[in-house]
């Protein structure tokens, strides 16, 4: 493949519906450094990272007939499959385990509730942009985006209203928006 | 509500990261259907994200790409049907008289049963046999139209159309020709079925200086059981028209130009 083909993503997603070698390569170069930017602000562990950006090549090219154009851009798509990989490691066994620091309980809330009082020093990427709001919308992003947690368990471990989780993230989602618009 | 306070109370945030109930996304996807500038919102948002996510790309190790690939690979490879061996469990009894006459029996249930998977395979093999066939019909049938469909959509494809000359023999068929790679296809649109010792024959002509016509034979062709057939002929660079005769069987001489079936002009 010349470096100068640039494909659409209609005609990516053509070329990977047909299992073509070169439109993997092509997926990879194009994308795999900004679906690795974004799980790297989940897993902060870099050689964990990779793994999982392993398998999320792996899903993307086993499941890219599930992918519906109609429903949003490829990249969202795959931005997706990459935060809940990303998620489903750092809520497995072994990597809770593997926490130094941190001492393992069975009550998976309080462990959370740790984190979002101590958050990680992650000053990249969306983080940088999250840490600009304000603390009330900081915390219910980190916790429902970086981590994964339902409205009803953000509600539950914050102790607040469902209905106020909700609104305050949508709040939360508009300010974002124009920060990075 | 309306679509503008729908647009700008977060569901579209919620929806593409990944933040909306199941709920919200069936009733996000429904307004989507119904409310373009609700997509064109999204789309707009999901332009930024990846905006966003462009500008803290964050290189993976150098190795990984061979990595990946070798696993997927790996994986397409192993994705072979496994044989699945039956272990026959034994078993002893007494009594002699009991295992004679259960011997019997099962012999005979067992010649019942050889008979009946007997006619049962060849079935089964009669039917596979057929599907086989008929999958390779059809395999040949699409491959013929994706090919097809290749050389009419390139946009370096000039299309010739062959009009019958003959009356009562409507002929035609389209010339696929590619002016960069020189190469041609005869799409028989209808032609009919010739004596066994005729062919086909698809010529290029140019318009000589003397105004004398110069053909040039692009090749002998058959037309099969199957009418719609795509053929690729013999390359040529320049040609003011196409032309199709019928000829003796292997002709290698000169059109027999009141055999004329169908013509067209190039129009470049």
């Amino acid at each position: 493949m010349s470096p100068y083909t640039k494909y659409s993503e209609q005609e990516l997603v053509s070329l990977l519906l047909r299992q073509d070698g070169q439109a993997f390569s092509y997926l990879y170069d194009n994308y795999s450094s900004a679906l690795f930017g974004v799980i790297n602000q989940i897993v902060s562990d870099r050689e964990i990272a990779t793994d999982v950006l392993q398998d999320v090549f792996i899903n993307i090219w086993r499941k890219i007939g599930s992918y519906d154009d109609t429903k949003g851009r490829l990249f969202t798509w795959m931005l997706n499959i990459a935060r809940n990989a990303a998620i489903d490691k750092i809520r497995s066994r072994p990597y809770q385990d593997s926490l130094k620091n941190q001492p393992l309980t069975e009550n998976v809330n309080s462990t959370a509730a740790n984190r979002v009082v101590n958050p990680q020093v992650n000053d990249i990427g969306l983080k940088k942009v999250i840490n600009k709001l304000k603390e009330e919308y900081r915390v219910l992003i980190d916790m429902s985006y970086f981590q994964g947690f339902t409205h009803e368990e953000i509600s539950k471990m914050l102790n607040l209203p469902l209905g106020t989780v909700k609104t305050r993230i949508r709040s939360a989602l508009m300010q974002l928006r124009t920060m990075i618009s | 509500m309306n679509i503008q306070e729908y647009i700008s109370s977060g569901i579209i945030e919620s929806y593409v990261l990944g933040l909306a109930s199941a709920e919200e996304r069936i009733e996000f996807e429904q307004m989507c259907a119904q409310y373009p500038e609700l997509v064109e919102a999204r789309n707009n948002f999901e332009l930024a994200v990846e905006a966003q996510a462009r500008r803290n790309a964050s290189f993976p190790p150098a190795d990984l790409k061979e990595k990946i690939w070798a696993a997927i690979k790996e994986t397409d490879s192993s994705n072979t049907p496994k044989i699945i061996t039956m272990e026959p469990t034994t078993r002893r009894s007494s009594g002699w008289g009991w295992v004679a006459a259960a011997s019997i029996i099962l012999f005979l249930v067992a010649g019942y049963f050889a008979f009946t998977y007997y006619n049962q395979t060849k079935e089964l093999k009669n039917s596979n046999d057929e599907l086989r066939a008929r999958v390779d019909r059809t395999d040949s049938v699409l491959n013929k139209m994706a090919e097809e469909q290749k050389i009419m959509s390139d946009p370096n494809v000039t299309v010739v159309n062959m009009v019958g000359t003959q009356k009562g023999s409507p002929s035609s068929a389209n010339i696929y020709w590619d002016s960069t790679s020189a190469n041609v296809y005869l799409i028989v649109k209808n032609m009919p079925k010739l004596p066994s010792d005729k062919q086909y024959q698809l010529w290029s002509i140019i318009n000589g200086q003397n105004g004398q016509l110069q053909p040039n034979s692009l090749g002998l062709f058959d037309i099969g059981e199957d009418q719609k057939v795509i053929l690729k002929m013999s390359n040529v660079k320049k040609a003011d028209a196409f032309a199709i005769t019928i000829e003796n069987r292997g002709n290698t001489g000169g059109p027999n130009l009141q055999q004329l079936q169908s013509m067209g002009k190039a129009k470049l």
